[in-house]
């Protein structure tokens, strides 16, 4: 089967712009995630009443609920309460909102694998709250959960693709919008895989890298 | 490493040749007529949220013009026009429903267009279409050309997204799935204007008073078919005689009367303007 040149060249520009959507999408949800992953774990150990229960009630209903409904809820639902954000704004939240409540959980289990000695050792040789965090605990925490947490990256640059739904022009929606105009539904197809994986697999490769150097220790000898 | 940029390289020719294969296998027909009526049931893809095209009504039963037209040749062709399985799909994947073989005919209010007629084969017309553009009442827009510079609301895979992208690329468009999802960002003030089919901006703006027609004829004076797989001569033969022979009969202004007329109300003043009755006008 002959693919169409002509097609593919016409329209490569078009996927350069959806790919630099995508990834900008793709890298401040990832971003955004993270820093409610670590704010949801300092939420859960300060002592404020109720904190605890609310980190849990978010995690809870953003883990349970689809991202599809999630985005659906933003775009369409919030207007109705006053509150209109462009379909980018939704986009940018909605994947936040899921992927911060994977990464407090992720996060969650590196916190809880920190041995309960290495804290009290911590604390007999006179090191202060802050040290103590800085030094002994996030080290280790974070090389426990650091493979979650890539997974948890790679999990939100595949999600970008639903935000078509919402009239967001990322790659999918692209592609779906030149099938249906144009009915070339193989090149586009193959330029969507190609745009995926130059996205996906240095990502992955990069998060394997830095897993390599920060797990040092943990390496079995 | 190695191994891991070796694999994704595996991964990617192994896709390369499943979609070069797809391209080249040729699909057996399975609409053939022996086929259907083995089956006992006529596969026909229709709309189900575009009132009065096809829709679904209260009782959950699919209604609607094209519906009506699909009854009637499953009643034809096998005997009790219930022996008809309707799928409901959108816009933008009409083609795929027929290419992969899960539909036999689509009845979708299915513009006939030059690239389509490419990928499809399309039976004998029986409604003209064109564009329409609506704007809430208080809109200052007045015209086509005001549009500049606005967000447009389209379906995606229409002609209307099709018209404007080829026509007034300058006009930015905010492209849904679903109508319901188009129509909904319209109410949400999330464009400017909204562009479909003429016949079901009429149903919608009896529907909707809030809003208002600024175009109603835009575009090539277009056809509505019936479409079947391309290459299944038989079927669109078959699809051909049938309504040429509904055309003599009076079926299609009959069902304007019943399915079409309540939701135009007097924004079409005289139905010989969207059916196709004689297609030498």
């Amino acid at each position: 089967m002959a693919l169409d040149a002509p097609f593919i060249a016409r329209h490569l520009p078009d996927f350069g712009r959806a790919f630099l959507l995508t990834l900008g999408l793709g890298v401040a949800a990832i971003g955004g995630s993270l820093v409610v992953g670590l704010l949801g774990n300092g939420l859960r150990h300060v002592p404020i009443p109720g904190a605890r229960f609310l980190v849990r009630s978010y995690v809870e209903v953003a883990r349970n609920t689809p991202l599809l409904v999630q985005l659906f809820f933003l775009y369409f639902g919030l207007p109705a309460l006053g509150i209109r954000w462009s379909g980018l704004t939704c986009a940018v939240v909605g994947l936040t909102f899921l992927g911060g409540s994977y990464m407090i959980e992720t996060f969650r289990s590196g916190f809880d694998a920190v041995k309960k000695e290495q804290i009290e050792a911590g604390l007999s040789i006179g090191l202060s709250r802050f040290q103590l965090v800085r030094y002994v605990i996030l080290p280790q925490a974070l090389a426990t959960a650091l493979p979650g947490v890539a997974a948890n990256c790679i999990f939100l640059l595949k999600e970008t693709s639903i935000v078509g739904i919402i009239a967001v022009p990322d790659l999918m929606h692209l592609t779906q919008g030149l099938i249906g105009l144009y009915y070339k539904t193989y090149e586009s197809l193959l330029l969507l895989t190609l745009a995926y994986l130059l996205m996906i697999v240095p990502a992955s490769w990069a998060l394997f890298r830095l897993e390599r150097r920060l797990r040092y220790g943990h390496r079995p000898a | 490493m190695n191994l891991r940029f070796r694999s994704a390289l595996t991964v990617l020719a192994l896709l390369m040749v499943a979609v070069s294969l797809g391209g080249c296998g040729k699909n057996t027909a399975k609409s053939s007529l022996a086929e259907i009526r083995r089956r006992d049931t006529l596969i026909v893809g229709v709309f189900g949220d575009k009132p009065p095209f096809g829709y679904i009504d209260q009782d959950g039963r699919n209604v609607g013009f094209d519906v009506a037209l699909a009854r009637e040749l499953g009643r034809v062709l096998l005997g009790d026009e219930r022996k008809v399985t309707f799928v409901t799909l959108e816009a933008a994947n009409r083609v795929a429903f027929l290419q992969s073989n899960k539909v036999d005919i689509i009845l979708a209010n299915f513009t006939n267009t030059p690239e389509r007629a490419e990928v499809v084969d399309f039976a004998q017309p029986y409604m003209r279409a064109a564009l329409g553009v609506v704007v809430p009442n208080d809109s200052p827009l007045r015209s086509l050309s005001d549009l500049k510079g606005h967000v447009l609301i389209v379906d995606k895979g229409t002609t209307a997204e099709s018209y404007f992208v080829k026509n007034y690329p300058e006009v930015e468009l905010l492209r849904f799935d679903q109508n319901t999802e188009a129509f909904q960002a319209l109410k949400d003030g999330r464009g400017a204007a909204l562009s479909h089919d003429n016949m079901l901006l009429f149903a919608w703006t009896q529907a909707n008073p809030g809003f208002k027609l600024i175009e109603a004829n835009l575009g090539n004076a277009d056809v509505i078919a019936p479409a079947v797989k391309k290459g299944n001569a038989e079927l669109l033969n078959w699809t051909n005689e049938q309504i040429i022979r509904l055309r003599k009969e009076g079926f299609f202004r009959r069902a304007y009367e019943k399915e079409l007329r309540p939701h135009f109300g007097s924004a079409v003043k005289d139905p010989s303007t969207v059916l196709v009755e004689d297609p030498s006008t």
